[in-house]
């Protein structure tokens, strides 16, 4: 018998029998069970041929046992996005982390900061950073770092933080701002205030779970950081393949090139019935009509018309295949628990009693992307709205100027008044909600949609299917993939 | 000489109580629920009638919440009868005044909207509700029991019970700190036999490298102080000053604790062992994510949970497959039951976390896993599985999504 002594780290010895050294490398034990090798060819030939009838037979059994996950392995996603893009961009998660994280509850919970604290009735927020966390590039993680990377958010054209200053004291970033934030904790976990910043070439760097090393054939690579700070993900790398059309998504999925494709809502009835894996998130995008407050459209009674002259059941029937939910709230019902009380039926009369009879000047309408569903929403809108009587021309997608705009808005928070004060960014809305239950957020929110200048008309959920080796995949919050705790058969 | 036909006095008392129980049960259970919902009728009453006032009303009362269907007549009447003690009579088919109560539900739980709709005027009030939950479970011939010992909201990996200076204490370990916990008299669950417990001490666990990220530890019973605490790289050792802990922490990669006589070295940097045992069996092992003495006729034997899935049993130093596990999860807790054999294992079930998880006890006969017990539905994910430590039962953590939290169960077996 083979007898081995071991040293430990703390020196003291262990005395092993044929056993392996205690620190090999990580994913390099190869142990094969002793009495296995004892086992004659045409046995093992026969275990073998029984095994690959047994996996054919399993093929059409449910899933197999909740195991821990495995490391290794690549994990190939593709979307139809950039993977880079604000807020939502799927590499963007990978690579950056936030200062606070929205857990399934909607609370915050604890990420580059380790703790928080309001003062002065929520006007002044203090965040003390995590120790001993480093970038990728190997820059120690600062609280003048954290402060540097949101001022040069904030500095962005078109960004909206809701605090007026954070600068960094001591081991901390105080946030101080004009009016109280409640929610700050919940916001900060939006990926819009994700901490980078720019190595020496110029390249992002962050401290998440992965980091990019190139982007080679259509295809952006990332590998896991050994050194995260919240542990390293279990797969080795992420290929994320953008720009893929959905159709190519789902062929290169069922053929096994694919682990993680899009499935966009109106088609998740569709992917279910061809028995993909699919996870669908709780309704995470809202639809809506937005209308500047100018020119035609300057009276509120205008606005109102137009707001009644949509038909949400529609849209949601035919052309969004009756995912998410009809909605005339900006928050989903199952957040808010209210919003039946914002009436979303369609009331062609009254739209048509209050435009009054006058011919009005011409409207432009424009979706915000071009994408076939929202390019068929914008145009039933457009077609609702002629109903009431308005003359309305469909702009190209992204025309800012048109005066009707069908925006899809993503919602990251979780908690009814972080997904509030949310909305009312993305949506360049003001509104302030006085006292903290459900009541108050509701005046609040009767308050901005009584001005009619925004008109929720679905809440959409998120879809993404899975290949069969993928494990323990999970959607966050906002429906985005958890890719840094799913793992992959086959690694180690 | 006694007629074989009848039942001798006592069972008949048995039976006759056993239905009395029962009838009691099928009238008491709705009357029960209306209990519940006592409070919230009255309050949400108060606050219609105060946007109300006096007066005939029509009530309309519709459900748009995770409630039973058969509950809402129940609310009603509740709120039918509150609303009259405030002057306003529901009912009037013909009344100007609607009330209209939608029982809804949002993140937090239940919430009970009240629209009262006179004319054009719509007034709305809110009350948030708390929804209660209930869970039952059976099994052939063991079947296994639960308490909820504690509910955290940071994930915790082991949770045991020590004795500190004649004090019984409930150490938690977390990923970053040790929690104590002394008792409280009040029960945390009504009709439970465990305490509520009230947090005594706390420690932060130092630790100079990053955890991994599917974090594991273990709290394991020391001999010449309370516990120690092995997590990935580090080892904290609980020492007792009078009635208070005082545990030490340092860096470590001494091997845990793998059954009575065995150590098993565990790769800091993932989540399993490295399949090398000290002193170890004679052979070379495979990586495992379990190990555990269980006993077996010809003495005790291990039982290992592999990396790859499989279950083996070490017998007489002779490795053997155990078939009949493949829907084991990777962590399972060998207890001392008294049934059957005497030693089960406790293991995680089959599924995906998302549609909940499940437990079963299971004997090994030979080299087959056999089911004692029905699966007990678990509402979460299982994270880990630890024998307690007198052996009898078993520590389960559950992490529990919306909101996130982790709650700590101990599992026994009891013979059917």
């Amino acid at each position: 018998m083979c007898r081995r002594f071991v040293i430990s780290g703390s020196g003291k010895l262990w005395l092993t029998e044929r056993g392996l050294p205690p620190r090999l490398k990580p994913g390099s034990f190869r142990g094969s069970y002793g009495a296995a090798e004892a086992v004659p060819l045409q046995i093992r030939n026969l275990i073998r041929h029984f095994l690959a009838c047994l996996l054919l037979a399993s093929a059409a059994l449910p899933g197999c046992a909740r195991t821990r996950p495995h490391y290794g392995g690549t994990l190939r996603i593709e979307t139809e996005g950039d993977p880079w893009q604000t807020p939502d961009g799927i590499a963007r998660r990978l690579v950056l982390d936030t200062l606070t994280t929205v857990d399934d509850g909607g609370g915050a919970r604890s990420a580059l900061a380790v703790r928080w604290e309001s003062q002065n009735a929520d006007h002044r927020w203090e965040f003390w950073i995590r120790t001993g966390v480093h970038f990728q590039d190997g820059t120690l993680l600062t609280p003048d770092a954290v402060a540097a990377a949101l001022d040069e958010t904030c500095s962005h054209a078109g960004a909206a933080c809701p605090w007026r200053a954070a600068h960094a004291v001591g081991p901390s970033v105080i946030f101080t701002s004009d009016s109280p934030a409640p929610d700050l904790p919940e916001l900060l976990g939006q990926t819009a205030f994700a901490i980078a910043r720019q190595d020496a070439t110029g390249a992002v760097v962050g401290t998440g779970p992965f980091r990019v090393t190139g982007f080679v054939n259509g295809a952006l690579t990332l590998v896991a950081n050994d050194d995260c700070w919240a542990g390293r993900p279990f797969v080795d790398a992420v290929e994320v393949r953008s720009r893929r059309m959905v159709r190519d998504q789902w062929l290169d999925l069922s053929v096994g090139k694919a682990d993680i494709v899009e499935v966009p809502p109106e088609l998740v009835r569709q992917a279910q019935q061809q028995h993909l894996n699919v996870l669908v998130s709780r309704p995470v995008d809202l639809l809506a009509l937005t209308i500047a407050p100018d020119s035609a459209m300057a009276s509120r009674e205008m606005r109102q018309a137009a707001a009644l002259a949509v038909d949400r059941t529609a849209l949601y029937n035919v052309i969004f295949q009756k995912q998410g939910e009809v909605t005339a709230s900006l928050l989903p019902e199952g957040l808010s628990g209210y919003s039946f009380l914002f009436p979303s039926a369609q009331d062609l009369d009254r739209a048509r009693a209050l435009r009054g009879g006058t011919g009005g000047s011409g409207l432009t309408l424009s979706a915000s992307d071009t994408s076939a569903p929202m390019q068929l929403a914008a145009e039933r809108l457009a077609l609702n709205l002629h109903e009431a009587g308005f003359n309305v021309q469909m702009a190209p997608a992204n025309a800012h100027q048109a005066p009707l705009q069908l925006r899809r808005v993503h919602l990251e928070a979780g908690s009814p008044r972080a997904a509030f004060d949310e909305m009312l960014l993305r949506l360049g809305q003001n509104g302030t909600v006085t006292g903290t239950d459900a009541a108050a957020l509701w005046n609040a929110e009767r308050g901005i949609l009584d001005n009619e200048t925004v008109v929720p008309l679905l809440w959409l959920p998120r879809a993404w299917a899975a290949g069969e080796r993928v494990r323990d995949l999970r959607l966050a919050v906002d429906g985005e993939p958890l890719l840094a705790d799913a793992s992959v058969e086959g690694g180690k | 000489m006694k007629s074989a036909g009848y039942n001798p006095p006592q069972r008949m008392m048995d039976k006759c109580s056993s239905w009395v129980v029962m009838a009691a049960w099928v009238c008491l259970v709705p009357t029960a629920h209306a209990a519940n919902w006592e409070r919230p009728a009255a309050d949400l009453a108060k606050q219609i009638a105060a946007i109300a006032g006096p007066g005939p009303a029509r009530l309309v009362v519709r459900n748009n919440s995770s409630l039973v269907s058969g509950e809402v007549p129940a609310i009603r009447r509740l709120l039918e009868r509150d609303l009259r003690g405030f002057g306003v009579i529901a009912g009037g088919g013909d009344s100007a005044t609607l009330i209209r109560i939608t029982l809804s539900e949002n993140l937090h739980g239940g919430l009970w909207v009240a629209e009262v709709v006179e004319g054009t005027e719509t007034r709305v009030t809110m009350l948030p509700v708390g929804l209660g939950t209930t869970a039952a479970t059976g099994g052939p011939s063991l079947t296994l029991r639960r308490n909820l010992m504690i509910t955290e909201t940071e994930p915790v990996l082991d949770a045991q019970m020590f004795s500190v200076g004649g004090v019984e204490r409930l150490v938690v370990l977390e990923p970053e700190r040790i929690v104590t916990y002394v008792r409280n008299a009040a029960p945390l669950v009504a009709g439970s036999e465990y305490a509520s417990w009230i947090e005594d001490q706390h420690f932060g666990i130092g630790h100079g490298r990053p955890f991994p990220r599917d974090m594991r530890g273990e709290l394991v019973a020391a001999g010449d102080h309370s516990f120690d605490a092995y997590i990935p790289g580090v080892l904290c050792s609980g020492t007792n000053t009078g009635a208070q802990i005082a545990p030490a922490c340092a860096d470590s990669d001494d091997p845990w604790p793998s059954g009575a006589t065995q150590r098993g070295f565990y790769n800091a940097l993932r989540d399993y062992f490295t399949g090398v045992l000290a002193p170890g069996f004679g052979m070379e092992l495979a990586p495992f994510y379990s190990a555990s003495d269980i006993p077996r006729p010809t003495g005790t034997g291990m039982l290992m949970g592999g990396v790859d899935g499989k279950v083996t049993l070490i017998e007489n130093r002779v490795l053997k497959p155990v078939s009949g596990a493949n829907d084991w999860g990777s962590d399972f807790a060998v207890i001392r039951s008294g049934c059957g054999s005497g030693a089960q294992v406790v293991v995680s079930g089959s599924g995906a976390a998302a549609v909940g998880d499940s437990l079963r006890a299971y004997e090994i006969a030979g080299r087959e896993a056999i089911a004692l017990s029905a699966p007990l539905a678990v509402e979460g994910a299982v994270t880990a599985i630890h024998a307690a430590n007198d052996g009898t039962s078993a520590t389960v953590i559950v992490r529990r999504d919306g909101p996130l939290r982790y709650e700590v169960w101990n599992v026994s077996a009891f013979c059917n």
